[in-house]
């Protein structure tokens, strides 16, 4: 095998990446005049399309649309799929990602968190039938998630033996549970309560355990050592949180009026650090 | 962080998911060529049957078959056939290794129609006078097919067969979509947990190539041992 070849290739690669990338960001984006936003466009209620007017919409647009509006330039949104975020975001095709991303340790070492915008539990749906009532009985059986995501190895840290099924998107996995192919399926909290909405009357066969697997903390993601940015973008959350526009952008989208049905906010836009 | 990271490639838990991963490609190739190769040559007697319904049947098979892609095939075998099973049954599958089982089917019956106008292709490259001597010599249509007419085209016929093998030991990767752990899938798995994208993609596609070569050095190879005889 002749990998020392293949490294030198791609060796050549990133540094041809690296001349092309500039110094600072933000002066690059006044410049341009545009905010490019990474985003999935397939995660109600985050980044959705909405099917009246084939727009996306959502809790992280109206953040992302605050952010452009900061900076003053215009806000261009540019669906990526959940896997391609973070090298994205790297290989500097997006400004930013808002998609949903889970702000964790490892991916630290990689790219740069904004104050943390939304804080979910990641929980399990299984059928009534399986008799399955929390987590740990989910040992051994077949569990159904999306790709690419921090959903997986926390089901393999929650249960070490279950046999995780991923897909591209939620929809297919969810699929994939109605029709047995799994006894549970994994999801942010709020894109589970969605799913299990859209279910109707079919909803009494399901039942949502309560324990988390996890509680994430998502934020937006932005390319390593671009302060400048970091700043412009932890500024413009802080004043949303300080004015109250926070509060009313969460009570639109995931408040008790919607299918998600929060009745309460239980974080606020404060912090860039996890735990 | 180093450029290029050897040792997750090597070693440790990345390394084992990444072999586990060619395994079960490796896995899938054998299975889907084994249940492909009889099917071809059934189809491919089909179609040259002396009637006509049984000539129709062939054709509509590979025609439905090879105008659409692989991909909906996947899909179709894996959410869509399974739940025309009786409730029972289906059950006993799901508990399984469903999608293993689809993708094989999917890629079995893919395979087949490509391989079935190969072989259709090989035994019309045999003269005609050698069937009807076959039938002269009061032999049967499958009786002159076997003894007089199979032997000589199959010889014909291996190098396009394998070929086609190239083309389904890459068609394996396309079962990642219904969730089955293959080498592209794990792959994927090694990106998310590590960033390290290079390094999995590197392996799967030196993998992918490794496996491919040989594949087709095994053509090369039989084209010298058993040359074509010139009739």
């Amino acid at each position: 095998m002749r990998l020392n070849l293949i490294a030198a290739a791609l060796a050549a690669s990133a540094l041809f990446a690296g001349i092309a990338a500039h110094a600072d960001q933000l002066a690059d984006i006044k410049k341009k005049g545009e905010l490019v936003v990474g985003v999935l466009g397939t995660d109600e209620p985050a980044t959705f399309i909405d099917p009246k007017t084939r727009q996306i919409v959502g809790y992280e647009v109206d953040l992302v649309n605050a952010i452009a509006k900061k900076i003053g330039v215009k806000p261009v949104l540019k669906q990526i799929a959940v896997a391609a975020r973070i090298p994205e975001l790297q290989q500097g095709h997006v400004d930013l990602v808002a998609a949903g991303l889970t702000h964790n340790k490892e991916r630290e070492a990689q790219i740069d968190f904004s104050l943390t915008t939304f804080v979910t539990g990641q929980k399990a749906i299984v059928k009534k039938d399986s008799g399955i009532t929390d987590v740990p009985q989910l040992a051994g059986k077949k569990v159904l998630t999306i790709r690419g995501g921090t959903q997986e190895p926390n089901i393999r840290k929650a249960v070490p033996t279950a046999e995780v099924v991923t897909f591209d998107t939620s929809q297919q996995a969810f699929q994939a549970l109605q029709q047995g192919k799994g006894v549970g399926y994994v999801d942010d909290e709020a894109a589970l309560l969605r799913s299990y909405a859209k279910l109707g009357p079919q909803k009494a066969k399901y039942v949502v355990l309560k324990q988390n697997l996890s509680t994430e903390a998502l934020a937006i993601g932005i390319k390593k050592g671009e302060s400048g940015l970091k700043a412009v973008v932890d500024d413009t959350l802080r004043e949303l949180e300080k004015s109250g526009e926070a509060q009313k952008i969460f009570v639109k989208w995931y408040g008790p009026n919607t299918a998600s049905g929060f009745q309460t906010r239980d974080f606020k836009f404060e912090s860039d650090k996890i735990d | 962080m180093p450029l290029f990271d050897y040792s997750l490639l090597l070693t440790g838990q990345y390394h084992d998911m990444l072999v586990a991963g060619l395994l079960l490609s490796l896995q899938l190739l054998a299975a889907s060529l084994v249940l492909a190769l009889p099917i071809a040559l059934v189809v491919a007697l089909l179609r040259l049957s002396p009637l006509a319904p049984l000539r129709w049947l062939g054709f509509a098979y590979v025609e439905s078959i090879r105008n659409i892609p692989l991909l909906a095939h996947m899909l179709f075998w894996y959410f869509g056939a399974p739940e025309l099973l009786p409730e029972g049954i289906k059950q006993w599958l799901y508990e399984g290794h469903i999608e293993a089982y689809s993708a094989i089917i999917a890629l079995a019956l893919y395979t087949a129609a490509f391989m079935a106008e190969d072989i259709r292709s090989g035994i019309r490259a045999i003269p005609a006078v050698q069937f009807e001597a076959g039938r002269a010599l009061g032999f049967g249509f499958m009786g002159t097919m076997r003894r007089v007419v199979l032997p000589q085209a199959l010889r014909v016929t291996v190098p396009p067969l394998i070929s086609q093998t190239l083309s389904l030991w890459k068609n394996t990767s396309i079962a990642t979509v219904i969730g089955v752990a293959e080498l592209m899938y794990q792959a994927g798995q090694v990106e998310s947990a590590t960033f390290r994208s290079f390094e999995s993609f590197a392996f799967a596609s030196a993998a992918y190539l490794t496996v491919s070569l040989a594949i087709t050095g095994l053509a090369t190879w039989y084209h010298h041992r058993f040359p074509v005889r010139t009739i």
